[in-house]
């Protein structure tokens, strides 16, 4: 877009070829083992979290194919309680978490906020690897035909040992505990980029909305992830130890579960679809060249959506039989949701309205994003009408919202998202034409998949049953289901096949195809190592619309100024106001995040066979990897 | 270099990582600097999370005392009292030599950041000890497996022990690595660690707190 540019000087060249020197990877697969760099992570983890797609996927085909006819037997009973407990899982933990914030947020976050790379490089490659390693470790129990088999939720007293023996649910309660801490190091990696590592004067007025909702999910991980691992170890404990947390016989109680399992698990909502917002307010002003409308308040509403969700979890309990004063708090507390959710749908509607928008594919996700979030969202409020509940708690009903909302408003922004960055990470542009057609699949998949689950959810079909006998008018509903399920398949393999199309074929994007709003669009695609040449200047949170800074960071590296060239180095910024504070040192690449992860896997696989002394001699290798590890000091290298 | 300004600084008065090479360096540097750093605040978020997660297991202590119409249950013996609280008001004290080392290295004084690190050890060491003697003493009387009352005192406790394990291996970890010197990472090592320190104290005492409010 730039009119003037100017000459490229000889000391550009010399301060670039600098840069390049300094920042370059090492080469081959071990460069790809040892990395610390935030894209290069970013990439494996959305290829990790594709994998758990597919397989998730493959799950649901499975679940739908056993439920298209009447009285089907296409899998066993058991091997369908593995199914449904895996699918839920899958997808919540090893797909749209991991692929929001590990993929997107670890490849853009620091590209929006001007920086070269995350607050903690290192521990965001421990995040990945202990992510794939408790990937691994819970597939296998899948293989072993041992997979979790109580439902994503798990309650006691079903995930009891008493009535769940075997290996099944400490599968469950290590793989979750063992995931919680990669999300945990993720959430803490991003709340310190995002406070510390901002471009200097980049005040929090200046960030992108994106980075706020990373902010917010991020809290949200961070705050929520605790109950659920608590949970989990009291299960854990009492399966493996002889405990009584959940055994009501000696005084514990089965509710318990119930509450530190929602206490995390409701705030998990938002934790999913709060980055999916974020993608949606990238992808909205590219595509109507038009900021944000009510910025200030978007930006509050995606914090005050997480804020707001940590207490509503009694919500999924509403039959359960607690005191009536405390159903009527939690249905008003669930009220509030609606305000805040409802300002950004109506910001981003207005922002359609008032801006020009041109509807191409991302574009085109995130419309579709916007009307599935509302169908799930007024389904959602009907859940607070108490008697309502209580009649569809557990029936189809219930899948059908909040397959509206997982889909609908956290998977189709992440398909948007994918369209939108394309041409960001791979430097080439994507068929629009394929794009469009893999939309409408998708759209049409989705809706004929979810939407019949409603009726026969009120008709009375309850969620997770096996099979069904024929005569009770849910055949029609069923078979409409399945054949959704597998038009939305075909959607989703149009528009990967599109991506892999477009990367061998496409044509050249250049830096900046969409004209969009933020600092990712300022540098060449893909990437440098380095990010940014010059640190840039920032006046607005949508910087590559300012053109008169960015003409002066052409200057600058020209005169070579701002350019931080005496190591891996990166500015660091105080908190709210961007003041710039230091400069500091940032990491090397580091074997030491997949041999730590390595020996945390250790520990947990000597936790599952219950070699308790062994997991002690775990725990030290655990200990000899930190030393290695802080063996490498960053401003010694 | 020019005197280039960003986010309202001018570039020379930015301390800059790099350019500290020995503890008189490292001591100049930090003394410039007006922010707490990148790894303070890494270290905050570890505290967030495990604050929540000690607040979790509160809450269930609680949850479980209150569907119990006897709490500690017939037959379990009540926590001691008297020798927990002395305790932990001495471990409390660990928080002051602990900041003192911190405050030591950042003047770049570092005889006596090993001595204030090294009074803290002895302290620390010897609660962990007693405490681990205790614990093992009072599973003579009463186990994890008796009830619930059992479960949840004998977990929130060994998790609270944990912690102070944890604490006294990166006070070693510490002193182990300032043997060589100086640094600026060993800095906000020290100032990191001391920070645990405060929030494990505090944690200390309201488990001990939470759990001996069972003889109220």
């Amino acid at each position: 877009m730039a009119t003037t540019i100017p000459p490229p000087s000889a000391r550009a060249e010399d301060v670039l070829d600098r840069l390049e020197r300094m920042w370059q990877p090492r080469p081959g697969v071990l460069g790809w083992l040892t990395t610390t760099d935030h894209k290069r992570i970013g990439l494996l983890y959305f290829w990790a979290t594709l994998v758990f797609f597919a397989a998730g996927g493959a799950e649901a085909l499975t679940i739908r194919t056993q439920l298209i006819q009447p009285n089907q037997h296409v899998v066993a009973p058991s091997t369908f309680d593995q199914l449904f407990t895996m699918h839920g899982i899958t997808m919540i933990f090893f797909f749209i978490i991991p692929m929001t914030t590990g993929a997107f947020g670890n490849y853009l976050l620091p590209l929006m906020l001007g920086a070269r790379d995350m607050a903690f490089p290192r521990m965001n490659a421990l995040s990945f690897w202990v992510f794939l390693a408790s990937g691994i470790f819970i597939y296998t129990s899948l293989f072993l035909g041992m997979a979790p088999n109580a439902g994503w939720f798990d309650y006691v007293p079903l995930a009891n040992a008493q009535f769940d023996p075997g290996h099944a649910i400490d599968f469950y309660c290590l793989g979750i505990i063992f995931n919680g801490i990669a999300s945990s190091f993720t959430a803490s990696n991003f709340i310190v980029t995002i406070l510390k590592m901002r471009a200097p004067g980049m005040s929090f007025n200046r960030m992108p909305l994106f980075c706020f909702a990373f902010l917010a999910a991020s809290f949200g991980l961070l705050f929520a992830l605790p109950s659920l691992t608590a949970d989990t170890i009291f299960l854990f404990l009492d399966r493996n130890v002889g405990t009584h947390f959940f055994d009501v016989a000696k005084g514990g109680s089965v509710l318990l579960w119930q509450h530190l399992f929602w206490i995390f698990g409701h705030p998990e909502v938002y934790i999913l679809i709060v980055p999916a917002f974020g993608i949606a307010t990238e992808i909205i002003p590219a595509f109507t060249q038009r900021r944000v409308v009510a910025f200030p308040l978007v930006a509050v509403a995606e914090l005050l959506v997480v804020f707001i969700g940590f207490g509503v979890w009694a919500h999924h309990m509403f039959a359960t039989g607690m005191p009536v004063v405390t159903v009527v708090f939690f249905a008003a507390a669930t009220s509030i949701v609606v305000i805040p959710s409802t300002i950004q749908v109506f910001a981003w509607c207005m922002t359609f309205i008032t801006g020009n928008a041109r509807f191409k594919t991302p574009l085109l996700f995130i419309a579709g994003f916007i009307f599935m979030f509302v169908a799930g969202g007024l389904t959602g409020i009907m859940f607070l009408a108490v008697p309502f509940d209580q009649q569809v708690t557990d029936t189809y009903f219930v899948v059908a919202h909040f397959h509206y909302i997982i889909f609908g408003a956290a998977v189709f922004p992440i398909f948007g998202g994918m369209y939108f960055w394309f041409p960001k990470v791979t430097g080439k542009l994507y068929f629009e034409l394929p794009g469009q057609i893999s939309f409408w699949i998708i759209f049409v998949g989705t809706n004929l998949l979810f939407f019949p689950m409603h009726i026969v959810g009120l008709e009375g079909m309850t969620r997770r049953v096996y099979t069904y006998p024929a005569g009770l008018g849910w055949g029609p509903s069923n078979l409409a289901e399945t054949i959704g399920a597998y038009i939305t398949t075909v959607g989703i393999v149009v528009l990967l096949g599109n991506l892999v199309v477009s990367y061998i074929r496409g044509l050249p994007a250049g830096p900046d195809p969409w004209h969009g709003a933020t600092l990712e669009w300022t540098i060449p695609s893909p990437p440098p190592e380095y990010n940014f040449a010059v640190i840039p200047k920032v006046s607005s949170a949508y910087a590559n619309w300012d053109h008169a800074d960015r003409m002066e960071d052409r200057r600058k590296l020209a005169e070579s100024v701002m350019v931080l060239e005496e190591g891996h180095e990166q500015p660091v910024s105080s908190p709210v106001d961007g003041w710039w504070a230091e400069i500091v040192e940032m990491p090397h690449d580091s074997p030491w995040p997949i041999l730590l992860a390595l020996a945390m896997a250790l520990v947990f696989v000597l936790l599952l066979v219950h070699l308790w002394a062994g997991a002690v001699f775990g725990l030290s290798a655990v200990a000899l990897a930190l030393l290695g590890w802080h063996g490498e000091e960053p401003q010694e290298a | 270099m020019t005197d280039y300004i960003a986010g309202g600084v001018p570039e020379p008065l930015v301390p800059r990582t790099t350019e500290a090479r020995n503890g008189r360096e490292v001591a100049a540097l930090a003394g410039r600097r007006r922010e707490p750093t990148v790894g303070w605040w890494g270290m905050a978020m570890l505290i967030a999370s495990e604050v929540t997660l000690f607040g979790t297991f509160i809450g269930t202590y609680y949850y479980l005392r209150f569907s119990n119409a006897h709490w500690p249950p017939p037959g379990t013996p009540e926590p001691r009292v008297v020798v927990p609280l002395i305790l932990v008001g001495i471990l409390a004290t660990t928080s002051l030599t602990m900041q003192l080392a911190a405050n030591a290295a950042k003047r770049g004084r570092l005889w006596a950041t090993r001595a204030f690190l090294l009074c803290a050890l002895v302290v620390q060491v010897g609660y962990l000890v007693y405490e681990v003697h205790d614990y093992l003493d009072q599973l003579r009387y009463s186990t994890p497996q008796d009830n619930a009352y059992g479960s949840i005192y004998y977990t929130l406790l060994g998790a609270d022990h944990v912690h102070v394990a944890v604490g006294i291996v990166l006070v070693i970890w510490l002193l182990w690595k300032l043997l060589r010197g100086l640094t600026m990472y060993r800095l906000n090592a020290v100032q990191g660690v001391a920070l645990y320190w405060h929030a494990v104290n505090l944690l200390t005492l309201v488990v001990i707190g939470v759990l001996l409010s069972a003889t109220i």
